[in-house]
């Protein structure tokens, strides 16, 4: 291109030579089109330069008119030609480069959207920026830092040194430019703008070039900061929005999983609790017509009352596990009307019940002496230990022993209820106290509605006590509840209710 | 990256920082003593020729030499064998190849790594060399062209050992002394402070000056013109052809080919 323009400069002067007309020839506006396409290809400077060799050619037509004869018209009209030579030359220079300057700067901003557009960490964003900036920007050098929070993101070099350019911008927030950042004879410029989001400076755009580095691109490279904080900031926050969505959809579906599965639960339950319930009822029904319709002897009777006794008892304590669940998914404790308490005779008086009811386990109790007083309700008690050994009954075989023992700890009393049944499988063992929860094959072997535990553990914890169960399969399960001491009690002062 | 990895210190040199005052004033006032002596007869005219270019192109070179770090002795040196220089070419036509010695003697400083500052000592590229002495013809072939056809002045081929005299003084005192200092120093220090077009401004008006002051120019309205248009010209190229290939070198080429085809014009 450079050619063609000096070729046709030195064409149209050669055709001004041979036509001999001097400065007013009509062939010297021909100089107007390659000084045009300098301009046009070129810009400014091009444009200048092509102008100035127009001028410097038509000068030894223009000049000697003007030392032969003075300003004539003919020296004038040459002399107007200079300057409108320079006049298109520079402005039409000025234009394109100005048009060129803007289309680059849209350029850069779509290929920030096209390269945030794809959501990505912080590290792999600013490299790509990186890359797609550095052939449009033109320079030797680019950087880009961007705030991770405390950390700092820096594609194209490894640190940002203490007192560098690019740490003064990080901290006064202003942009920066170096006329002499080394360089051998021709001066290397830098410049750093920040990356600005709102009234933070998110991060920092620092270039470098060898040569000039002009004020119109120090503001387009400081439109481009702006933009790319503003670009950064909305990158940063869709990706916490995307994130957030994510991770509320995995919520909600586990919230629905846990739904379904309490719904499934709960009908189990409604179903077995019905089964639980009309068991005792029927045997009530049953054994009351027989009382009221039949005579029987008394050794009968004895019997048949003893049996309603043990199923009204059975169902009483399922009412109460009812109503003591139904406060505990309403968000309340159960009603406690605690007093000082003496665990050896409550053990002893609840495993009574069970050794005068079931002749197939044999329970066994063992407590240290002068165990500490709790503070405790003794029907809450009762139907804890009633639970636990309920349980440990159900869940052994015929003829196995269960053992209920009381030991005293620091400040506290232990009350373990172990047997030797069939135990639980270790992915259950978390979920025991779960309201409605029942060991998958549990069903099968014994009957229950599987809310004991969860009562147990919400009366326990109702006494400021823990409750723990340890298991092994095929070995046994032990449960253990730790209610804490009187404080009466542990300073040996106790007045108790046998 | 500089802006990463370099402690950045605002700078606090200034443009004229490092000049030589102290050989500056001497000369100057070697200089006025010279042409009081002259005057009073003490002296003969032509010693004038000798302090003069001691003196103008002395005082260039020297400041050049200081603005790079050469020592005092060095700048010294270059300002006697220019006096020395300018000795021998008051004898006769043949004598001015002693510009050749503050050639040599820059050429020197430069083999030793000393005048990187400057732009010399540097690797050159051929083609840099080629577009500066296309330089220098295109603007002296136009000075040519305009300089015959306007004030009816021709090539002059007729007093060749003058013009080989001229040549010399150019190559040894007249563009190095300039070039060293006007782009190698001037342009160089203003380019790390201002644009180019701002540094290219400051070194061109400053060389043409350097000339306009020149008792040698002619003082017709006309030659002036002609000399600060082409001056002006030639001192912009130059100070691109530096920027460019980052070396004098095209530069003292460019002026060279510009001033020997100068010398060939007569009336």
């Amino acid at each position: 291109m450079i050619s063609l323009i000096a070729a046709a400069l030195a064409v149209v002067t050669t055709l001004v030579a041979l036509e001999g007309a001097g400065p007013s020839s009509l062939l010297r506006h021909v100089y107007l089109l390659p000084v045009l396409a300098a301009a046009l290809r070129f810009g400014a400077g091009g444009g200048a330069l092509a102008a100035m060799g127009a001028v410097l050619l038509s000068a030894p037509f223009v000049l000697p008119e003007i030392e032969r004869s003075g300003l004539t018209t003919e020296a004038v009209e040459g002399l107007v030609t200079f300057a409108v030579l320079g006049l298109v030359g520079v402005m039409s220079g000025v234009l394109r480069t100005r048009a060129g300057r803007h289309r680059r700067r849209y350029e850069i901003l779509v290929a920030i959207q096209r390269t945030l557009a794809d959501e990505a960490t912080l590290d792999v964003s600013l490299a790509r920026l990186r890359a797609a900036l550095a052939g449009r920007l033109r320079v030797d050098e680019i950087a880009i830092v961007g705030r991770d929070d405390e950390r700092l993101v820096i594609a194209g070099g490894d640190r940002v040194a203490e007192g560098s350019l690019v740490a003064r911008v990080l901290e006064s927030g202003e942009p920066a430019f170096v006329d002499d950042a080394g360089g051998s004879v021709r001066a290397r410029r830098a410049f750093a703008t920040p990356l600005v989001s709102g009234e933070q400076t998110v991060g920092v755009l620092a270039v470098e070039r060898k040569g000039e580095l002009s004020l119109a691109e120090r503001a387009t490279l400081q439109a481009v900061g702006a933009h790319l904080g503003l670009a950064l900031e909305n990158a940063r926050l869709v990706s916490r929005q995307r994130r957030f969505a994510s991770e509320l959809a995995e919520r909600v579906a586990t919230a629905r999983r846990e739904l379904e599965e309490l719904d499934r639960a709960k009908s189990a339950f409604v179903a077995i609790a019905s089964h639980e319930l009309r068991t005792p009822l029927t045997a009530l029904q049953g054994f009351s017509e027989i009382l009221a319709v039949r005579r029987l002897p008394p050794e009968e009777v004895t019997r048949l009352a003893e049996v309603m006794r043990r199923e009204a008892r059975r169902l009483g304590r399922i009412v109460s596990d009812l109503l003591d669940l139904s406060r505990i998914e309403r968000g309340l404790e159960p009603a406690l009307c605690r007093v000082p308490l003496k665990i050896e005779p409550a053990i002893e008086a609840t495993v009574d019940i069970f050794r005068q009811g079931s002749a197939t386990h044999l329970v066994t109790t063992e407590c240290e002496p002068s165990l500490p007083v709790v503070d405790a309700d003794p029907d809450a008690l009762e139907r804890v230990l009633t639970n636990l050994i309920s349980n440990a009954i159900k869940y052994s075989p015929t003829g196995s022993a269960v053992h209920v023992g009381a030991r005293a700890l620091d400040g506290a009393v232990a009350i373990e209820v172990a047997d030797a049944g069939r135990g639980i499988p270790a992915d259950a063992l978390g979920r025991v106290f779960e309201p409605y929860y029942r060991v998958p094959d549990a069903a099968g072997v014994a009957r229950g509605t599987g809310i004991g535990l969860a009562v147990v553990k919400a009366l326990v914890e109702a006494h400021g006590g823990t409750v723990r169960v340890e298991s092994a399969p095929a070995l046994g399960t032990r449960v253990t509840v730790v209610l804490p001491a009187c404080a009466a009690a542990i300073h040996g002062r106790s007045r108790s209710v046998p | 990256m500089w802006v990463l990895d370099q402690p950045y210190t605002p700078r606090a040199e200034r443009l004229f920082a490092g000049t030589p005052l102290t050989l500056l004033a001497l000369l100057a006032a070697g200089a006025v003593a010279a042409v009081a002596l002259v005057e009073v007869g003490v002296l003969p005219p032509r010693s004038l020729r000798v302090i003069g270019v001691a003196a103008g192109h002395g005082a260039l070179l020297a400041a050049a030499l200081a603005w790079t770090g050469v020592s005092s002795p060095s700048r010294i040196v270059a300002v006697v064998l220019l006096a020395l220089a300018a000795a021998a070419a008051g004898l006769g036509p043949l004598g001015a190849f002693a510009y050749l010695l503050p050639t040599l003697w820059v050429l020197w400083l430069s083999a030793c790594g000393r005048l990187t500052g400057l732009g010399l000592g540097t690797p050159v590229s051929p083609r840099t060399v080629v577009v500066a002495v296309l330089a220098g013809a295109g603007l002296a072939s136009h000075l040519l062209i305009s300089a015959s056809r306007t004030l009816g002045v021709q090539v002059r081929v007729d007093h060749g050992s003058d013009v080989l005299a001229a040549i010399a003084y150019d190559l040894g005192a007249n563009v190095l002394a300039a070039e060293c200092f006007f782009r190698g120093a001037l342009f160089n220090r203003a380019q790390r402070r201002w644009s180019f077009a701002g540094a290219a401004t400051i070194a061109t008006a400053a060389y043409v000056l350097r000339y306009v002051v020149d008792p040698l120019l002619p003082k017709q309205v006309e030659l002036v013109v002609g000399a600060v248009f082409y001056l002006a010209l030639l001192g912009a190229i130059n100070c691109w052809l530096l920027w460019w290939s980052e070396s004098l070198v095209p530069g003292l080429v460019s002026a060279l080919v510009f001033f020997a085809v100068y010398r060939t014009l007569g009336a």
